[in-house]
């Protein structure tokens, strides 16, 4: 696995079969796709920065790469995906052996380009629109409000900035309005298009409306100064905005004691999305939606004002029983497709006890790259913290660009099908697409709104080579050659271009086994598996993931797996494989496929973040880490398993979402007694902080930040850990281990799960 | 005719006091007039009669101190009114059987005592108790209503600002004027602590204002959707001004700064009247409208139609006089029955359709200001000045009149600005001091068999205070069978004020020269009547011959075919401003009606140059001079005051000290650009005491100081001249040429 992680730590990218099945039917045996899970700017602390524009291929456009061969005499590169001969221009005159520009290093496999073009152009500002629900208890909006001034706090002096709050109606705060605070206000059941938005927010007072064309930003028919009405620089807003959120009333309408509060969170981002629109079309602009419940009115609810009528859940969207859903959904992918034709991001914090829509918000969210946090209060440290991380900007920079475009180039035998993660297809149809599409597809170029060092595409490809014509050409020049590039606005405000470039080698026919077996990554597989099991259950009705996971497992261990036919027993798997079956197993049990444990908003919620992480990150989502603390050894990882819990321990479970520190009963009556805080039992105190240290450095480098529970065995929280292990042993099994606990499920524990596999796989 | 011994009503309005003579009960004058104190026993009697036979009613008119009205509490007891006509007890019921019943005097009915109200009667017949009993002895009391005469609690008295704050709005200096004012009288606006106050400024869009008092500062929230105006919350647009007066403040304090860099030339006036509305209608008040850009965006926009010359003289004149929208009168109308009025501030420099905008004050018992190309610099004073009138004046609110009076007779129409609610009643939302309303009678049966006829007006409202009342004058009059009686007593006043009340409307439906000439008609076969029943027993010949009650009538005719609702044509008057005075005229109580037709013209070079000290110099120059040329002297300086404002006139020939004095470095100047203000000597201080004594006199409008030198055209000509009603000015008839004419006319066929 280490090499794959070495992989990684150079290009950003970890593949599930590094050794690539060479022909269309070989791929399509292997079960799990070939794929690419890519962050595309992710951090290097030693990224070279090339200030000049590349070099490209005057083909197929792919850009001057290590793999590149060159005629140093001729001052001629061929380029590894078309084999076109390129001239290399004058300001190349220089090259030779010793004297390569850094681009053509063999271990800037990944590199960045900085000038691109207009040099004159200032850096743009990055703009941010809050998006203020004022249908909260007074409680939640005081957290509220606290929360955004010390965002507001936060902001890069030069970013621009716009408030909308909303409620039974929609308020555009005009910032600039210095004398006294100053709203236009819409009505939160009709929608406003971006022409009435324009001229009911008289931008056509100083400068009369272009009788034709399209309107977008200053250079194209609005005034500045009517933009600066409502996007103002942080440092000159401050002020006002901090005395418009002082003041900021609860949303003022009575709610009749059966019904919900008239809330019109479509409206209000439709109106945020067209004034962007209009204002600053093109450049990198978020719009930050804090909602604090369900939208009850405009094109967009979820759910009646009626209390009466439930929130749609999992049962509702099966049975197709939830009548506001699919317009809702509609709305929303309209306005991803708008947001993302402007280049803007929809970011969503979702704080409150019931669901607010993030379902029918995830189209949007995840479309133009947003971030989401769900928490159940504007007051919960998940919800503070993440916002605070948003702008913070110093060592755990959550290193936000926007903006994005991006591209990939292949080898001729290889088509994409799609990407699956935060980000939108803009529709470039070429060779390079296949017919089946996964994801967003049908093109070789995406949208990437929003995105940050952290995001993570996973990318599904589709071998078309029928199969090999020549068995010489098996040799080790057999290499598939893949190009990914990134436009984007870095926060510098600077338009930068990333570059990475791979090249794997493929195999075809017979004794190819051994070779995709060496090249396989199987955390990188269960991943892409998590990904694409949760893609088919929201697009494919009658999807039976269970059945599909089950298939595709057992499928891979007959192909993969070494036994005597028929002989469960002789069956093993190479350690390449050797943990695949477990991380289906979890796969299987977890919240990605169990949906019917949580809500559709939390179900939304956990997919689109699963979609925007790295493996890493991903793999303990779907399979969580244990690690024991006892005074008998050193922190050591524990099995996922009731098994671990013991009363003289103390557990940390990272579950992602939730981190968990679990006291043993023991440990729990010792910390009760207050022995931590005698000199004589500083052991005790050190494994208590041990634990509460490691969950503070998982904790600072993750977005959202999760939610930490501290727990003693016995106590009701308990269940956070108890929820996530396996349940070796269960009211219904004999085994009873001591000191141990009982789980109370139906589930299948791993041991009977495995049985079942070798039985299967074997046949 | 000897233009020096004709008639002229150089001591003002001179109240008839005969009435009151025979009838001491009666209510004060101030408060109704009739036409004639005559009132005629047979229809064929009303019919030779020509001029109005009616009443003009001030309910609220301002008593001297030591005459208010008192305020009767009958508590427990209950008002005390006829079973049958529902008529309230007054000085002219009767009480009988011991005291146990009350005979009505207008239907006669016998009713009963209530126990509480019960008292014994004296040899007299008078009740005991009748020193201690307001409604018995005068003519004019106020009764305490119980919950019977309400139909929700008592309203509080309640402000609200539309403000028009387009480019045009801003330049004039109109709103820092406005906001000014208002903060300097939030102390005196009645009914403290219970007063309400909203604002809403209008230019495209419709800016509402959050008051909420626990605000630091207001917040502004703007509707711009026109076509669909809603109001953005669901409180806090209309505050109680004593717990959120710090955010009123601020507000005002913001207000002219909030909006001096607007470019706006739009007026969304119609949505945003909507919206106030919107807002209003749940309580009711007062509208207070400042407007000053022709509404040109949404519901009840309006076209330039008043500059199309081509329609005067012809069928379709009277149409630009009156509202172009029906939108207006509907809304007029929904305002009404919502208890809401409206006062219209218009200060446009171009045509702004007062014909269509001053319907809303019309029909909702307001009134019109108009300031027609308002400067601040120049008009800021009178604006002021008006306005705090406006606000800090004692209002009636949520009311209704109706008149009663006796049996065979009953009034037939009403004239003035109320809505009618039913055949008698009249709606009038916010009504005060300076309103007055005319009507006629007529006789429902051929003959009428008493010997006295009864009047009484009651005025439901609500006073600021919060207590529910009823305010009642009643008036008793003869019955004659004589025209000559009739005619002689008559009220020039009460005539008058009918006669401008009626000329005014025809223009409505007719053209001016038809409402001129139908005065004339009027005036004629009312001499014309008076002589025939003297022609028979006097040789008169050539005589002219006139009541002693009516010989102001025809001078009065002709300033008022003179005035601005209906001299003349196109050219004789601005659209805008005909309409404007129609407005004001038609509200306007008699006094001020009369010197408005009649101004006084007083010279005053003369006192400036005595030495000051004696107190009764100023009564001296108050002596009225008639209104023509002659009257002016070159070397003298004259102050015409007609009640809206006054024109200090500079002979030719005034001693150039005199100027000097009064004008300082300014004396030569164009006086056009000067402004009167007080000089550092005993000349100018005089003057100014003057004025300000004139002003004194007359406080329901601000009188600004225009200055004139004789023979500065064509300023002297529409500013003095056009005032000098007995001149020959133009087309127009002088004094002695209308006599002549109206003569002529009464001896045709006598
Ligand atoms: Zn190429
Ligand atoms: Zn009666």
């Amino acid at each position: 696995m280490a090499e794959f992680m070495d992989l990684e730590a150079q290009d950003g990218v970890r593949m599930a079969w590094n050794v690539v099945p060479g022909t269309k039917q070989e791929g399509s045996n292997c079960v799990v796709p070939i794929s690419a899970i890519y962050t595309p700017i992710k951090h290097y602390p030693n990224l070279p920065v090339l200030p000049y524009a590349p070099l490209r291929c005057r083909t197929c456009r792919s850009i001057l790469n290590p793999f590149s061969i060159v005629d140093f005499a001729a001052k001629i590169w061929i380029c590894p995906f078309c084999f076109q001969r390129n001239h290399f221009p004058p300001h190349y005159a220089s090259i030779s052996d010793d004297n390569l520009p850094a681009e053509l290093f063999p271990q800037y496999t990944t590199i960045e380009y900085e000038s691109l073009g207009d040099k004159s152009s200032l850096p743009l500002p990055p703009v941010f629109m809050f998006v203020v629900d004022t249908c909260i208890i007074e409680e939640e909006m005081s957290y509220l409000k606290s929360a955004l001034s010390q965002a507001i706090d936060l902001l890069p002096d030069n970013s621009l900035v716009g408030l909308i709050t909303f409620g039974t109606l929609v308020h555009v705060h005009e910032l600039g309005f210095a004398q006294i605070p100053k709203t236009y206000v819409f009505k939160g059941s009709k929608d406003v298009s971006k022409d009435q938005l324009l001229d009911q927010l008289n931008f056509f007072l100083n400068k009369p409306k272009p009788t034709a064309g399209v309107i977008a930003g200053a250079r194209d028919g609005l005034s500045s100064d009517t933009i600066a009405r409502f996007l103002l620089p942080a440092s000159d807003c401050e002020f006002a905005l901090n005395s418009v959120l002082e003041e900021l009333q609860k949303d003022p309408w009575p709610i009749p004691p059966d019904q919900r509060a008239t809330r019109c969170t479509g409206t209000a981002l439709s109106i945020a999305a067209n004034l962007l629109g209009a204002c600053v079309p093109g450049s990198g602009a978020r719009i930050m939606a804090f909602v604090g419940g369900p939208s009850t009115d405009g094109p967009a609810a979820i759910v009646s004002k009626n209390l009466s009528e439930p929130i749609r859940s999992h049962k509702d969207l099966d049975k197709d029983s939830a009548p506001h859903y699919h317009k809702a959904v509609k709305f929303y992918d309209t306005l991803s497709k708008q947001l993302v034709h402007q280049g803007h991001v929809l970011d969503l914090f979702a704080c409150a006890l019931d669901q607010v829509g993030v379902a029918e918000l995830k189209v949007a969210v995840e479309k133009t790259g947003g971030l989401v946090v769900l928490a159940e209060s504007f007051g919960h440290s998940v919800f503070k913290d993440s916002l605070r991380r948003v702008f913070h900007s110093e060592d755990y920079d959550l290193g936000l660009c926007s903006n994005g475009i991006f591209e990939i180039n292949c080898s001729k035998d290889i088509k994409v099908q799609g990407i699956i993660g935060p980000c939108a297809s803009l529709e470039k149809k070429g060779p390079l697409c296949s017919d089946t599409v996964v994801g967003q597809g049908n093109t070789s170029a995406w949208k990437m709104c929003g995105l940050d060092k952290a995001t993570t595409l996973c990318l599904i490809f589709e071998i078309v080579k029928k199969d090999i014509p020549d068995a010489t050409i098996q040799s080790t020049s057999n290499q598939f050659y893949f190009q990914f590039l990134t436009y984007y606005q870095h926060n510098s405000g600077q338009m930068r271009l990333r570059v990475t470039t791979l090249s794997r080698r493929w195999v075809a026919g017979p004794g190819s086994i051994q070779d995709l077996i060496s090249g396989f990554d199987q955390e990188a597989a269960a991943v892409v598996m998590a990904r694409l099991v949760s893609f088919k259950m929201e697009i494919e009705a009658e999807f039976d993931p269970i059945r599909w996971l089950d298939k595709a497992l057992i499928h891979i261990c007959s192909r993969f797996g070494d036994y005597q036919k028929d002989s469960p027993s002789s069956f093993s798997l190479s350690p390449r494989f050797s943990i695949f079956p477990q991380f289906i197993f979890h796969l299987r049990r977890s919240q990605f496929v169990q949906v019917f444990n949580n809500s559709p908003d939390e179900t939304a919620y956990f997919r689109m973040i699963l979609n925007r992480e790295n493996v890493t990150n991903s793999v303990v989502m779907i399979q969580p880490s244990l690690i024991s603390y006892s005074f008998h050894s050193g922190p050591e990882p524990a099995l996922l398993d009731v098994a671990a819990i013991a009363a003289d321990r103390i557990l940390l479970l990272d579950s992602y979402f939730t981190v968990v520190i679990f006291h043993g009963a023991t440990i729990a009556q010792w910390r009760k007694a207050g022995y931590h805080n005698q000199p004589e039992h500083q052991a005790f105190a050190q494994l208590l902080q041990a634990p509460r240290d490691d969950a503070d450095a998982i904790m600072k480098e993750r977005f959202p930040v999760p939610r930490l529970v501290i727990c003693d065995q016995h106590g009701s929280q308990a269940r956070f850990l108890l929820a996530k292990l396996n349940p070796s042993a269960t009211y219904n099994s004999d085994a009873r281990i001591p000191g141990g606990d009982i789980i109370f499920t139906d589930d299948v524990s791993f041991e009977v799960f495995l049985d079942h596999l070798q039985r299967l796989a074997v046949q | 005719l000897d233009l020096k011994a004709l008639p002229r009503p150089l001591d003002g309005d001179v109240e008839p006091n005969s009435l009151a003579e025979i009838f001491p009960l009666n209510c004060h004058s101030r408060y109704l007039r009739l036409s004639t104190s005559a009132i005629p026993n047979s229809s064929s009697l009303v019919s030779r009669w020509h001029l109005p036979l009616g009443a003009v009613v001030c309910p609220l008119a301002e008593a001297p101190e030591g005459e208010e009205v008192p305020i009767v509490n009958f508590a427990s007891t209950g008002i005390i009114r006829c079973r049958r006509c529902r008529t309230y007890v007054n000085p002219y019921v009767t009480f009988t059987d011991a005291g146990r019943k009350w005979r009505c005097n207008i239907c006669s009915l016998l009713n009963d005592v209530p126990g509480d109200y019960f008292a014994q009667l004296d040899a007299t017949g008078r009740r005991i108790d009748i020193d201690q009993r307001p409604e018995l002895t005068q003519g004019s009391v106020e009764f305490v209503a119980p919950t019977e005469y309400m139909v929700r609690p008592p309203m509080p008295p309640l402000y609200f600002f539309l403000i028009d704050v387009s480019i045009s709005a801003i330049r004039s200096g109109m709103i820092e004027v406005v906001a000014q004012t208002i903060k300097s009288c939030l102390d005196e606006l009645p009914g403290f602590p219970r007063t309400q106050i909203g604002f809403i400024t209008f230019d495209s869009t419709i800016h509402f204002y959050n008051m909420k008092s626990s605000l630091t500062q207001p917040q502004m929230v703007v509707v711009s959707d026109l076509d669909d105006i809603f109001v953005p919350l669901p409180d806090d647009l209309l505050v109680n001004l004593s717990e959120s007066r710090s955010v009123v403040e601020t507000f005002l304090d913001c207000l002219p700064t909030m909006f001096q860099d607007n470019v706006n030339v739009e007026s969304a006036f119609g949505p945003a009247l909507k919206a106030a509305f919107m807002v209003m209608s749940r309580l009711g008040g007062k509208l207070l409208i400042f407007q000053n850009t022709l509404p040109s965006l949404g519901i009840g926009r309006l076209k330039l139609r008043g500059d199309d010359l081509r329609v005067y003289g012809t069928d379709k004149e009277h149409a630009l006089r009156i509202p172009e929208d029906p939108f207006y009168k509907q809304m007029a109308a929904d305002l009404t029955k919502f208890q809401i009025g409206v006062n219209v501030y218009a200060f446009s420099e171009k045509y702004t359709d007062i014909a269509s905008i001053g319907t809303l004050a019309k029909y909702t018992g307001g009134q019109v200001y108009y300031y027609p190309s308002f400067q601040a610099t120049n008009q800021g004073e009178k604006l002021r000045h008006e306005l705090l009138r406006d606000l800090t004046r004692e209002t009636a609110w949520e009311a209704v009149m109706r008149v009663r009076c006796g049996k065979g007779i009953r009034f037939t129409s009403y004239h003035g600005n109320f809505m009618l609610r039913s055949t008698d009643l009249l709606a009038l939302p916010a009504v005060d001091c300076d309103k007055a309303y005319a009507m006629q009678l007529s006789l429902e049966e051929t003959l009428l068999t008493t010997q006295t006829v009864y009047f009484q007006v009651a005025l439901l409202y609500t006073a600021s205070c919060g207590e529910r009342r009823i305010r009642v004058h009643t008036l008793a009059a003869p019955v004659v069978a004589d025209l000559s009686e009739m005619y002689r007593q008559a009220d020039t006043g009460a005539i008058v004020s009918l006669f401008s009340r009626l000329a005014i409307e025809k223009t409505l439906s007719h053209k001016l020269e038809d409402a001129r000439n139908s005065v004339q008609l009027r005036i004629v076969k009312a001499l014309k009547e008076y002589r025939n029943l003297y022609a028979v027993q006097h040789r008169l010949g050539g005589r002219m011959i006139y009541p002693e009650s009516l010989k102001y009538l025809p001078l009065y005719g002709l300033a008022l075919c003179k005035s601005t609702p209906i001299r003349g044509g196109y050219a004789d008057a601005y659209l805008d401003e005909r309409c404007a005075a129609g407005y004001t005229m038609m509200a306007l109580p008699v006094k001020k009606l009369l010197k408005l037709l009649y101004p006084s013209l007083i010279r005053v070079d003369e006192y400036l140059l005595k030495p000051s000290g004696q107190v009764d110099e100023l009564k001296n120059i108050m002596k009225r001079l008639p209104l023509a040329a002659e009257s002016l002297d070159y070397r003298g300086l004259y102050i015409c005051d007609d009640g809206f404002r006054f024109i200090i006139w500079f002979g030719r020939m005034l001693s150039p000290d005199i100027a000097m004095n009064l004008l300082g470095p300014d004396f030569a100047a164009e006086l056009s650009k000067v402004t009167l203000s007080e000089q550092d000597n005993e000349m100018s201080r005089k003057l100014v005491k003057v004025v300000k004594k004139l002003r004194e006199n007359d406080p329901s409008y601000y009188q600004i100081c225009y200055l004139v030198r004789q023979g500065e055209q064509p300023r002297e000509g529409y500013l003095l001249l056009s005032n000098l009603v007995e001149d020959q000015i133009g087309g127009t008839n002088g004094y002695v040429d209308w006599l002549t004419q109206i003569h002529r006319q009464v001896q045709q066929n006598a």
